[in-house]
C-alpha cells in the first residue's frame, strides 16, 4: 500500500536548513493499522504531509498504491489525494460555513460524482457515524467527538484506501477519544489501512503495530523505549 | 458550476461581509451609470455642430469714448485696416457674438396679432449682408442677403427680409416650411428668403439653443461688437494685431474681449465641461474604492479561511478548483450587487430627470456600467484568488 525508501525533507529558509526527515523507510500493507508516535519536532508532521502528499519530499522514492508519487505534478497528486487517501484531522477541519451533509460532501465534488450518488454515500457515512438525521446541523452546533465523527465521515465518504489520522483524539475529552478510536477500529478490521499519527501511547498500544519517529528516522518501538528525554531535530546553518 | 449551491450556503449563512459588498457594487453601479450617462449626454451637447467656423472667427467689442469720433466713418476705416491684414477673410459689425450667451432674442409670430398666430422666441443678430459668408454658415433653402437688403442705422427703416435657423422655420410654419413667409415681431414684419438647418443661438445650452435670425441692419454704435473672419492659420497672430491696430487708429476707445469663437464656446459651456470633469473624478473614485472594497474582503476571507483552503486542496481540490471558487464566489455577488444596482439605476435616473434638467437613463448605459463593474470586479479579486490558490495543502495539518 505505502512504501518509503530512503525518504528525505529538507526546510530551507534565508538562515538555516532544517533535515526534518532522513532516510526515513517505511511499508504499510494493505489492512494494517499502525500508530506513528515520537517526541514534539520528530518529523511526525512532516512524515504524514509526505504521505498524505500534501508536501512533496527532498530525495528518496515514495510508492502509494503502486504510484511513484515523485513523478506527479500537482494536479495529479491532488487527484491521487481525493481518489486513495482520507484525512482525518486533529482539529477537525471542518467547514463552518457548509453544515454536516456539504461538508462530507466536499472531496465527493472534487471527484465529480453525481448528485444523486453523493448523497447516497454522504447519508450512508453519516449512518456510519452514528450522525443521521443530523445533515443540516452546523459543525458548531456539535460536540467535539460528533464533530470529529463528521471528519472520519468526510473521510469515509470517498472510499479511501487508506485513512491518514493526525492526532484524531487531541482535541477530545478521554470518553470522546475511546468513541473515535473504537469507531477508527471498526474500520479496520472493515478492510481500512489506517496509519494514525499520535502522541497518546495508550492510544497507540491499542493498535497492532506502532513505529516511532526519533530525529526524522525510524525507531524501533522497543528501541524507543530506551531513548531518555527528547532529541531535537538537527539544525545546520546555512553554509556550514 | 457544481460550487454554486455551497457557496451560496456559505454566504447566506456569513453574510456580513457579502451584503456590504453588494451594497457597495449597487450604490456604485446606480451612481456610475447615471452619472456617465449625464457626462455621455453634456459631451454630446459640447460636441455638437454650430455651424460657425469656430477656429476661424475672432469677435471683439468696442467701447468708443471720444464724442468727437465719427463712429460710422471710423467703423468703415477699421474694417478696411482690418481686412489688410494678412490672413484676415472678412470683417464687420454685429449686434451680438453667437454661442457667447449674450445678446437680444424676440418673439416672432405668424400672425400680426401674435396671439393669433403660431410663435416663436428666438435669438437675433443685426449685421449687414457679409454675415452669412463671415461666420461659415451655409444656406441650405433659398438665398443670402444681398447689399440692396442693407438698413443701416438704428433709426432707419425695418428691413423686410431675415435669414432664419430651420428650427423658427419649422416651429412657425411647420417641418420643411418657412421660405417666402413673413414672420411678425411686434410692428415689424420681415419675409424669410433664406433658411439655415445648422445654427446655434447665443444661447446654445437654452431652449432657444437652435433659434436664431438674422436681419440686415449695419450699426455703428459707441458700444459695439464685431467679427472677423481669418483663416484659421493666421487666427493668433491676428488676434495679436487687432488692438494695436485699431488703438493706432484711434485712441479715444477701448478694444474689449477679443478671443476666438470656438473660446467664446468654450466659456459658455465651462460649466458642463467642470460638471463632466468632476463627475469623471467621482466615477472613478468610486470605482477605485468598489475595487479595493472587493480586493479587501477577497484577502481578507482568505487570510480567515487560509486553514479551510488548505483542508479543502487536502481534500483535492486542484489549485485551478480554488480559483475558479473564488472567482465564482466573487461573481456571485457581483451579479447580486449588478441587478439590485441596475434597478437602482433606473430607479435613480427617474427621480434625476423628474427634479433636474437631466435626459432619460438609457437601459443600454446600466448594462455597459454593468459589464464595466464585473469587468473591474474579475480583474480585483483576480490577484487574491491566485494567492489563494497557492496556499499549500499541508496547511490543514499545522496548528493556526
Amino acid at each position: 500500500m505505502l512504501q518509503m525508501q530512503d525518504i528525505g525533507k529538507l526546510y530551507q529558509t534565508e538562515m538555516v536548513q532544517t533535515q526534518a526527515l532522513r532516510e526515513f523507510n517505511l511499508t504499510v500493507n494493505e489492512g494494517e493499522f499502525i500508530a506513528v508516535t515520537g517526541p514534539s519536532g520528530s518529523g511526525k508532521t512532516t512524515f504524514l504531509n509526505i504521505a498524505g502528499l500534501l508536501e512533496p519530499f527532498s530525495s528518496g522514492q515514495y510508492m502509494l498504491d503502486g504510484v511513484d508519487v515523485g513523478k506527479l505534478n500537482d494536479n495529479q497528486r491532488s487527484d491521487l489525494r481525493n481518489q486513495k487517501i482520507g484525512f482525518i484531522f486533529q482539529g477537525f477541519n471542518l467547514i463552518p460555513d457548509l453544515n454536516l451533509f456539504e461538508n462530507i460532501e466536499v472531496p465527493l465534488r472534487y471527484r465529480g460524482i453525481k448528485t444523486a450518488e453523493r448523497k447516497r454515500r454522504v447519508e450512508q457515512c453519516l449512518e456510519q457515524v452514528g450522525l443521521a438525521g443530523r445533515a443540516r446541523h452546523l459543525p458548531q452546533q456539535l460536540s467535539g467527538g460528533q464533530q470529529q465523527r463528521v471528519a472520519i465521515a468526510r473521510a469515509l465518504a470517498g472510499e479511501p484506501r487508506f485513512l491518514l489520522a493526525d492526532e484524531p483524539t487531541g482535541n477530545l475529552d478521554s470518553l470522546m477519544a475511546k468513541q473515535v478510536m473504537t469507531l477508527l477500529e471498526e474500520l479496520n478490521r472493515a478492510g481500512t489501512t489506517i496509519v494514525m499519527v499520535t502522541h497518546d501511547q495508550e492510544l497507540a498500544r491499542r493498535t497492532p503495530r506502532n513505529i516511532q519517529i526519533v530525529d526524522g528516522q525510524v525507531a524501533d518501538f522497543t528501541l524507543y523505549q530506551g531513548v531518555q528525554g527528547t532529541r531535537e531535530n538537527t539544525q545546520v546553518p546555512l553554509g556550514v | 458550476m457544481s460550487e454554486i449551491k455551497p457557496i451560496l450556503s456559505a454566504l447566506t449563512r456569513s453574510k456580513t461581509g457579502a451584503i456590504l459588498l453588494v451594497m457597495q457594487i449597487a450604490i456604485t453601479l446606480a451612481l456610475v451609470s447615471n452619472a456617465m450617462s449625464i457626462v455621455a449626454d453634456r459631451a454630446e451637447k459640447i460636441n455638437q455642430t454650430t455651424g460657425y467656423d469656430e477656429q476661424g472667427i475672432i469677435s471683439y467689442t468696442l467701447l468708443t469714448y471720444d464724442k468727437d469720433t465719427d463712429i460710422p466713418k471710423q467703423f468703415k476705416e477699421d474694417i478696411r485696416q482690418l481686412k489688410a491684414l494678412d490672413g484676415v477673410i472678412d470683417a464687420l459689425a454685429v449686434s451680438s457674438i453667437p454661442l457667447s450667451r449674450s445678446g437680444g432674442s424676440r418673439t416672432l409670430s405668424t400672425d400680426p396679432e401674435e396671439h393669433s398666430g403660431k410663435t416663436a422666441d428666438s435669438g437675433y443678430i443685426r449685421a449687414n449682408h457679409h454675415v452669412i459668408g463671415a461666420l461659415g454658415l451655409t444656406i441650405n433653402e433659398g438665398r443670402d442677403f444681398a447689399q440692396s437688403d442693407v438698413i443701416y442705422g438704428r433709426d432707419g427703416d425695418y428691413p423686410s427680409v431675415g435669414i432664419v435657423s430651420r428650427a423658427v422655420a419649422d416651429k412657425l410654419f411647420g417641418k420643411g416650411n418657412g421660405l417666402n413667409e413673413t414672420v411678425y415681431s411686434g410692428d415689424d414684419a420681415f419675409k424669410i428668403i433664406g433658411i439655415i438647418d445648422t445654427l446655434k443661438s447665443q444661447w446654445p445650452r437654452s431652449k432657444m439653443g437652435n433659434s436664431l435670425i438674422f436681419l440686415p441692419i449695419e450699426e455703428a454704435l459707441t458700444y459695439q461688437k464685431f467679427i472677423v473672419k481669418t483663416t484659421p492659420q493666421k487666427r493668433a497672430q491676428v488676434i495679436k494685431q487687432i488692438e494695436p491696430l485699431l488703438l493706432d487708429l484711434d485712441r479715444g476707445r477701448v478694444v474689449m474681449n477679443i478671443k476666438g469663437l470656438d473660446t467664446s464656446k468654450a466659456d459658455t459651456y465651462a460649466g458642463d465641461t467642470l460638471m463632466i470633469r468632476m463627475l469623471i473624478a467621482i466615477v472613478v473614485f468610486l470605482v477605485i474604492i468598489t475595487a479595493l472594497g472587493i480586493f479587501g474582503l477577497t484577502h481578507f476571507n482568505i487570510s480567515k479561511r487560509t486553514k479551510q483552503i488548505g483542508t479543502r486542496r487536502a481534500l483535492g481540490a486542484r489549485k485551478s478548483t480554488i480559483f475558479k471558487y473564488f472567482l465564482l464566489e466573487n461573481l456571485l455577488v457581483t451579479a447580486l450587487g449588478v441587478v439590485i444596482g441596475g434597478v437602482g439605476a433606473l430607479v435613480l435616473g427617474r427621480e434625476l430627470m423628474g427634479h433636474y434638467s437631466v435626459p432619460p437613463l438609457e437601459t443600454s448605459a446600466v448594462l455597459i456600467t454593468a459589464m464595466m463593474m464585473l469587468l473591474m470586479s474579475f480583474i480585483a479579486v483576480y490577484s487574491p484568488a491566485r494567492r489563494a490558490a497557492n496556499i499549500s495543502p499541508s496547511v490543514a495539518t499545522r496548528s493556526i
